[in-house]
């Protein structure tokens, strides 16, 4: 909290704490989340911090006051550049649209590590990261065999042409192909608002009388959409993506069926690990594309703990965490 | 001096008959989409829809309602969704503290007044036009919220809490009372009030407005307040509805509020306009998009066919409207 309270008071609270968080023995790493609103990326902030004390060197985050704000991640990169830490890990808030930025960091000729969404070019020393293709398509089968292969289904859209959202109703899409007994009944935007997911869900069971299982593309929206059911005294299995805290809660309380999660603390730890041995020349790990967990009531305990708490991964064990 | 502020405030007839006529056409806009809508789906008529359209056309309509008296005056209020964000924020942390639904509730419109207020001294008292003090406002109070929260989300409220926003009384949804409610208060504070009747008069000319003894600094101040007020209601009624609040949820919010007072006619220039027609701005806004889930429309077309209904509407009640 005291971190985003400069933010408030940009620039010159800013400039004023750089001068007092840069020290003289580790390395300062500049990290890029997309907003301050997804607790997604507060995860992978706590991930990368818990790094960099580990390895005792300091992170500064660099957060856009407006979420997903392409202009202001552009002119944040600027002051990087002006600013050169030692290295960079970096999540763009668009993928396509922050290359430009990228290529910035690139001939200021510092390390920079991508994370999260792969950016669609610049040279980085490695990308971690998770696929939101095989997230929507594990939650989804996850929920069709619970379903046994069958039934009425939803899905509820995040923010129509975000990467994020494209990918996970692809898997969701795909998922559904594979089991011929469940019928899609519609495919309607909530753009990852529980608002409107709610208000979706309550016109969608207007006019649909069964609705058996419902694919949201957030958990925000799965937890609006649950919401409605239970406003209509209906039930029906719901799955979201992202491992909230109140997903887990709601998994631990039986109305969210499960969350698909692909762990934005050890993106966070292994971004910033493998940031800090390329600067002290060891070897790093090129890309790490971490496996999806679907997180339901039989397996949420590690994701209940406190952010605080958990531990970050070795070298050793990154080496086995993902898929190539 | 009073009789001349009388005269001049007593609207002439042909005024009077305008709005009716404009209200006529949006009503029978209303008639037309429903028409439609019935035709193309059989579940749109029924009493569960009507109600359930109502019930989600009611938080646009509070919003929206204290922000048609700041369009009145010729102002805009770009703050109210960040306004709801922060205010149910506050609301929902005393709930979460104190356990008191009341005292929750009280905070919640308080915070919303005084933020309502802000926004009115710095319009009077700082002269800075409405919209850029407002959107200073939105990105002060995006700040304020997402340092506040943390990228955490509260959620879990009491269940007697929670019937304001989900409860059914005599098979009515609660908040269609409210909605009814201040609907008669909105439309008989605006037409049937002295101080309504200055507001439609500072309006359409400020500087006769103060010539002839209006307290228009007074009566704008009131106006914000109010403004600021209904967005803290709304915020009670998100809480209770949603049984969450997050950072981010001012943003889809702020929008369809101002849509519903353009479509519903009333003029950015303020002097023109009724809360009915507010009203029914929102109604078209709700049903247009219960109507794209019901049909299935593609999550592609559906901002697209929003932006067309808003442009739509105003062009019509421009062309429609006959110049004074």
């Amino acid at each position: 909290m005291k971190q985003t309270l400069g933010y408030l008071a940009l620039p010159l609270l800013m400039a004023a704490a750089f001068a007092t968080e840069v020290r003289a023995d580790g390395e300062t790493i500049a990290v890029f989340t997309k907003n301050q609103t997804n607790p997604f990326f507060q995860t992978v902030r706590v991930g990368a911090d818990n790094m960099a004390k580990t390895l005792n060197a300091k992170t500064l985050q660099y957060i856009p006051t407006k979420p997903d704000s392409i202009p202001e991640q552009l002119s944040q990169i600027e002051d990087v550049v002006v600013k050169k830490p030692s290295a960079i890990v970096f999540t763009p808030v668009d993928y396509k649209a922050m290359v430009p930025g990228v290529e910035k960091i690139n001939d200021a000729k510092i390390p920079v590590v991508n994370i999260t969404d792969r950016s669609a070019g610049g040279k980085f020393l490695s990308f971690i990261g998770a696929d939101d293709y095989s997230l929507g398509l594990d939650t989804a089968r996850f929920l069709l065999k619970t379903l046994g292969g069958k039934g009425n289904i939803v899905i509820i859209e995040g923010v129509k042409g975000s990467l994020t959202n494209v990918d996970r109703v692809r898997g969701f899409n795909d998922a559904l192909k594979e089991n011929p007994g469940a019928k899609l009944l519609a495919s309607q935007p909530g753009n990852y608002q529980r608002l409107q997911a709610l208000q979706v869900m309550e016109n969608l069971m207007q006019s649909n009388s069964q609705i058996d299982g419902v694919l949201a593309a957030n958990d925000a929206m799965a937890v609006g959409a649950i919401e409605a059911l239970d406003g209509a005294n209906r039930k029906a299995q719901v799955i979201g993506i992202n491992g909230t805290k109140e997903a887990i809660d709601a998994i631990k309380s039986g109305k969210l069926l499960a969350s698909g999660d692909y762990n934005g603390f050890a993106q966070g730890c292994l971004g910033t690990m493998m940031a800090i041995r390329a600067l002290r020349e060891q070897p790093v790990i090129a890309e790490i594309v971490l496996k999806p967990t679907v997180i339901t009531k039989d397996n949420y305990q590690p994701f209940d703990t406190p952010l605080e708490q958990r531990v970050c991964p070795t070298f050793e064990q990154a080496s086995k965490l993902g898929t190539k | 001096m009073t009789d001349i502020t009388k005269e001049a405030l007593s609207p002439p007839r042909s005024f009077l008959s305008q709005d009716a006529i404009q209200l006529f056409y949006r009503l029978l806009a209303v008639f037309l989409i429903c028409a439609v809508l019935a035709v193309l789906n059989d579940s749109f008529l029924s009493l569960g829809n009507i109600l359930n359209v109502l019930r989600q056309a009611s938080l646009t309509f509070f919003i929206a309602s204290g922000l048609t008296l700041v369009v009145l005056t010729a102002g805009l209020d770009l703050s109210v969704g960040a306004n709801v964000a922060l205010s149910a924020c506050v609301a929902g942390t005393v709930i979460h503290t104190t356990g008191s639904p009341v005292l929750g509730i009280l905070t919640g419109l308080a915070c919303g007044g005084i933020v309502g207020l802000l926004n009115g001294v710095m319009v009077t008292a700082l002269r800075i036009p409405s919209f850029i003090a407002t959107y200073g406002m939105l990105w002060v109070l995006n700040g304020l919220t997402y340092w506040y929260m943390g990228g955490e989300t509260l959620h879990g409220f009491p269940v007697g809490f929670r019937q304001i926003g989900s409860g059914y009384l005599f098979g009515l949804p609660i908040p269609v009372y409210l909605l009814l409610v201040f609907l008669g208060i909105g439309t008989m504070f605006a037409q049937r009030t002295i101080w309504g009747q200055e507001i439609y008069a500072i309006g359409a000319n400020p500087v006769a407005a103060r010539l002839s003894g209006i307290p228009v600094t007074r009566r704008l101040l009131l106006v914000y307040a109010v403004s600021g007020t209904m967005a803290g209601l709304a915020s009670i009624i998100f809480l209770s509805r949603l049984n969450s609040a997050e950072a981010d949820i001012g943003e889809s919010l702020t929008l369809p509020a101002i849509a519903a007072v353009l479509i519903g006619g009333t003029s950015l220039f303020g002097g023109v306009g009724t809360v009915f027609g507010t009203f029914i701005g929102a109604l078209i806004l709700t049903l247009v998009l219960n109507g794209m889930n019901l049909l299935s429309v593609s999550a592609n077309w559906q901002p697209l066919v929003t932006g067309i209904i808003v442009i739509l509407a105003v062009w019509l009640d421009m062309k429609t409207r006959r110049r004074t």
